[in-house]
């Protein structure tokens, strides 16, 4: 046996050849016959199962929703904002760290950006940059205070967030600010794509620009946490920081660009807000946050089971899509009915996550705990894998 | 031989999985009763039974002198007088070992159920002098006592009210983390306990533990009883056959130091933790074993030359680069690999694959034209589990369904692939059953053979005499002595270890340390 292992294949294709020993293939072996749950991806798909019951329910029962512009279309693009401060969540998760002050980078990117544009002569897309370079800046103050004075990510996020708060309030003495921007910087973020109408509709189907940077900032991220080294390295560290440290991973460096991410995500998710709105309103922000949470770990109990972005993505559509039905269905109440339905969505989903050992909330004794030799423990993750774990030593 | 424990045709079954096959065992009264197995025997399996944390298959049948014992009832099994001390203590390390007893027994309350803390000092004062730990403050948090005294906390809680009803005290593992010295005074508490009639069925992976200190040695595998003998009928190797079903294939040591070369790894007056200043090289091809007992700053030798913990001075070199203090990033790049010891906090990363345990150390191989290759990177790991012959149902299953010698393996494996010049190997077989320990043994030789300098540090003597070119004895953050050839035998690396640190305490500081040290 040698002991240097170099797998290089030279074509981009990786050979197919039986790289496989036989005692492996034999030791993978044929999953023994999986259980009618999990063939149909109950638990794995269960936002799509989900999804498809509000569609088939409600469409039958509600004559606007599978409208276009009854709906739809109102659903997909409102949702953006809260997609972005999903995944600005999302990013310093996958390191086991909270980010709780993105709600409030949030805000502060939309006040910038409107007092920008209200009292300066600067074009909007300048101030825009700024409020960016000031997100950007909350990021890395955000590093420093978590990598370097070494404070619980969740405290040192809370206490970011009331520290925005006050300096929301120092730039902006309250009140809304509305008009603020000139068209061509509205343009750049609400002109629509592909706007058509089906033949057999009224209805005008069209998606604005900001519903796609959104989708880009998504697929970046996806490819960033899935397809790159620095992802890999991303969740090894959320797994057991000092494992990675000592395999080379630079933690300290992973965990502070991550929060310098989420801070610019949440900043962006203010732009959007701007375009879409153009107003500014001293009430945004912090109550998507907890939306966004809820998203996050619900998503994590979605399709990879762990944090990830399509199913953070799809768990924020379930529940958009849940509520306007319910909306359509019940207009008088949906204004309790809707933040009892996403309290309740965050409690059930961090409590199926947690079971399934997905995500850590709080670093259990158990979870340090040794081999499972009798396979009790870990089954509930292994059941979901599928090469189902024949049981070994 | 009067019978304390009779059990019999005890069976359990996991999905897709039989862990006890029609067990027996009977367990004499006042003995103490060794039961040994790879890991997966079923030993821990019949010990939670035991204790009621799992139920057993219908139709096992158990006695406890004379009387029925439901098992898998842990009630019945307490108030029968089975008592249990597990590997992982138990304790919380923040409290006082007299919090930490009252917690597991109930307080002393007086009045307006105010806990009356003179009471439940004297008890935990008690409890452990009656254990030969006079020694203890049970006021202090556990978590600053030495080992041995935290298991001392641990037995006297589980022990509380013995001398009336207990009969026999399981010990699951009790040494995994107890260092050498520790050990004896854990066996002279035992042997106190047993001159007081209290039988002790002790499980360990230790086999000398076994001989030192056991009657009868139960020993089981895949489930079944395979013998139960008088300990003074086996030898270590009878022992280790029985274990594992087969003739123990030893390793032989192939590789050899390349001469004249360069040294692979240069460490030049390092100094911290407990260590004071080691000078060392290791040579591509050769093995150095490095071995301490506790206290000589054999725990923090490896992690300074890998960057685990800061260092106060010193140089460490790895193929001519010299390493940054603290960052085993820059380790790794200059071409060192570690296996860190204490696999679990420091190794294994639980809940991701096998897989990417694998290549956390070097993802960068498989992505190409900014594309992580999933499928090239999951036949390397194939490839890898064949050769290291890791158990496991492919790569896509997490670490943590792993036994720990298949996990220690993964790390092997880990890094086996970055190629190294350098590989250092901290505790690299603790926790792991005979075969797997054999077979990683085997890895070292043949890195070794593949020109890498390995450095071995261990607490396991015979496991650095068996792969080691030579041994380093470390005493008082010192390298006093190198054993070589055929110097280098358990024996003298222990007799080494206990007179030199003896020398030094009697020698003030009439020779400079490093004059010993000299090599």
């Amino acid at each position: 046996m040698t002991v240097t292992v170099h797998q290089e294949s030279p074509s981009d294709e990786p050979s197919t050849d039986p790289v496989v020993p036989d005692d492996a293939a034999r030791s993978v072996g044929l999953p023994p016959k999986p259980s009618l749950f999990s063939r149909l991806g109950i638990n794995r798909f269960s936002g799509l199962y989900l999804l498809g019951a509000f569609f088939v329910f409600y469409g039958l029962t509600e004559s606007n929703f599978l409208i276009w512009n009854g709906s739809i279309e109102f659903v997909l693009t409102e949702k953006v904002i809260v997609c972005m401060l999903a995944l600005a969540f999302l990013v310093p998760l996958t390191t086991e760290t909270f980010d709780l002050s993105i709600g409030a980078v949030m805000a502060l990117s939309l006040v910038i950006v409107n007092k920008v544009a209200l009292e300066t002569d600067l074009p909007d897309g300048v101030g825009a940059l700024i409020a960016m370079a000031a997100c950007l800046a909350i990021g890395a103050i955000n590093g420093f205070i978590i990598v370097k004075l070494r404070v619980n990510s969740f405290i040192a996020t809370l206490g970011m967030s009331t520290v925005i708060a006050a300096l929301i309030r120092k730039i902006h003495d309250g009140g809304n600010i509305t008009a603020a921007f000139g068209s061509g910087y509205l343009n750049f973020g609400t002109n629509d794509v592909f706007s058509f109408k089906w033949p057999w509709s009224e209805s005008q189907i069209s998606l604005p620009f900001y519903f796609f940077y959104g989708l880009a900032v998504a697929v970046l991220v996806w490819y960033v946490l899935e397809h790159t080294p620095v992802g890999r390295h991303m969740f090894a560290t959320g797994g057991n920081r000092e494992a990675a440290r000592l395999a080379g991973v630079k933690t300290d460096r992973l965990v502070w660009g991550s929060l310098m991410a989420s801070a610019s995500i949440a900043g962006f998710a203010g732009l959007i807000y701007s375009w879409k709105f153009a107003t500014y309103t001293s009430s945004v922000g912090g109550p998507l946050l907890f939306v966004a949470v809820g998203a996050v770990f619900f998503g994590a109990s979605q399709l990879k089971l762990r944090p990830n972005v399509w199913g953070t993505i799809l768990a924020v559509y379930v529940l958009a899509f849940g509520i306007k039905g319910i909306g359509l269905r019940y207009p008088r109440e949906i204004d309790w009915i809707q933040p009892l339905f996403e309290g309740l969505v965050l409690i059930i989903a961090v409590a199926v996550a947690s079971r399934q050992g997905i995500i850590k909330v709080a670093r259990r004794r158990n979870d340090a705990q040794p081999v499972v030799e009798d396979g009790t423990a870990l089954q509930k993750v292994i059941d979901d894998i599928p090469e189902q774990a024949e049981k070994v030593d | 031989m009067e019978t304390l424990l009779d059990v019999r045709n005890l069976s359990k079954t996991f999905p897709g999985q039989v862990a006890l096959d029609d067990f027996d065992i009977v367990i004499g009264a006042g003995r103490t009763h060794a039961v040994v197995g790879q890991n997966g025997s079923g030993k821990s399996t019949f010990i939670k039974i035991l204790a009621g944390y799992h139920q057993p298959d219908d139709g096992s049948w158990a006695e406890l002198v004379g009387q029925p014992l439901r098992l898998g009832d842990g009630r019945a099994a307490y108030d029968a007088g089975v008592r249990f001390v597990h590997q992982d203590l138990g304790l919380v390390d923040g409290f006082s070992a007299v919090e930490n007893i009252s917690m597991g027994v109930g307080y002393t309350t007086g009045r307006f159920g105010r806990i009356d803390w003179s009471a439940d000092t004297a008890r935990a004062a008690d409890g452990l002098a009656v254990l030969g730990f006079t020694d203890i403050d049970v006021t202090v948090p556990v978590g600053m006592l030495a080992p041995s005294q935290k298991t001392a906390v641990a037995i006297a809680r589980a022990l509380h009210g013995w001398e009336q009803d207990a009969h026999l005290l399981v010990l699951d593992e009790p040494t995994a983390s107890l260092p050498g010295v520790d050990v004896e005074r854990l066996f002279a508490a035992i042997r106190i306990l047993k001159a007081r009639g209290v039988a002790i069925l002790y499980v360990s992976h230790h086999l000398d533990e076994v001989f030192a200190i056991a009657d009868d040695v139960t020993v089981m595998r895949d489930g079944r009883r395979v013998t139960t003998m008088p300990t003074t009928d086996l030898d270590h190797d009878r022992l280790i056959e029985l274990m594992i079903g087969h003739r123990l294939v030893r390793t032989t040591r192939r590789s050899a130091a390349i001469a004249g070369h360069e040294a692979a790894l240069k460490v030049v007056g390092l100094v911290g933790g407990t260590i004071k200043g080691i000078d060392l090289e290791v040579r591509p091809g050769e093995i150095v074993g490095v071995a301490g007992i506790v206290g000589s700053g054999r725990e923090s030798l490896a992690p300074l030359i890998t960057g685990q913990r800061p260092s106060d001075s010193g140089e460490v070199v790895v193929l001519g680069t010299p390493i940054p203090n603290y960052s085993p990033a820059a380790a790794i790049r200059a071409g060192m690999a570690f296996v860190p010891a204490d696999r679990l906090t420091n190794g294994v990363i639980p809940l991701a694959s096998v897989g990417h345990n694998l290549t956390v150390a070097d993802v960068k191989r498989h992505w190409r034209r900014g594309r992580l290759r999933h499928r090239e990177e999951d036949a390397e790991c194939m490839d890898l589990i064949e050769r290291l012959n890791v158990k496991t149902a492919g790569t896509a299953i997490p670490i943590a369904a792993l036994s720990g010698g298949n996990q220690q393996k993964v790390l092997f494996g880990r890094s086996l692939r970055l190629d190294p010049g350098v590989l250092v190997l901290d505790e690299p077989t603790s926790g792991i059953d005979v075969h797997a320990k054999e077979q990683i043994l085997q890895f070292i030789d043949e890195i070794a053979q593949d020109h890498t300098a390995v450095l071995v540090v261990s607490t396991d003597t015979d496991e650095l005499v068996q792969v080691a070119h030579r041994i380093l004895i470390l005493v008082d953050g010192l390298i006093v002595a190198e054993l070589s050839g055929a110097d280098m035998t358990p024996e003298n690396v222990e007799r080494t270890q206990l007179q030199t640190s003896k020398n030094l305490e009697s020698q003030t500081n009439e020779t400079e340390p490093n004059e010993v040290a000299a090599r």
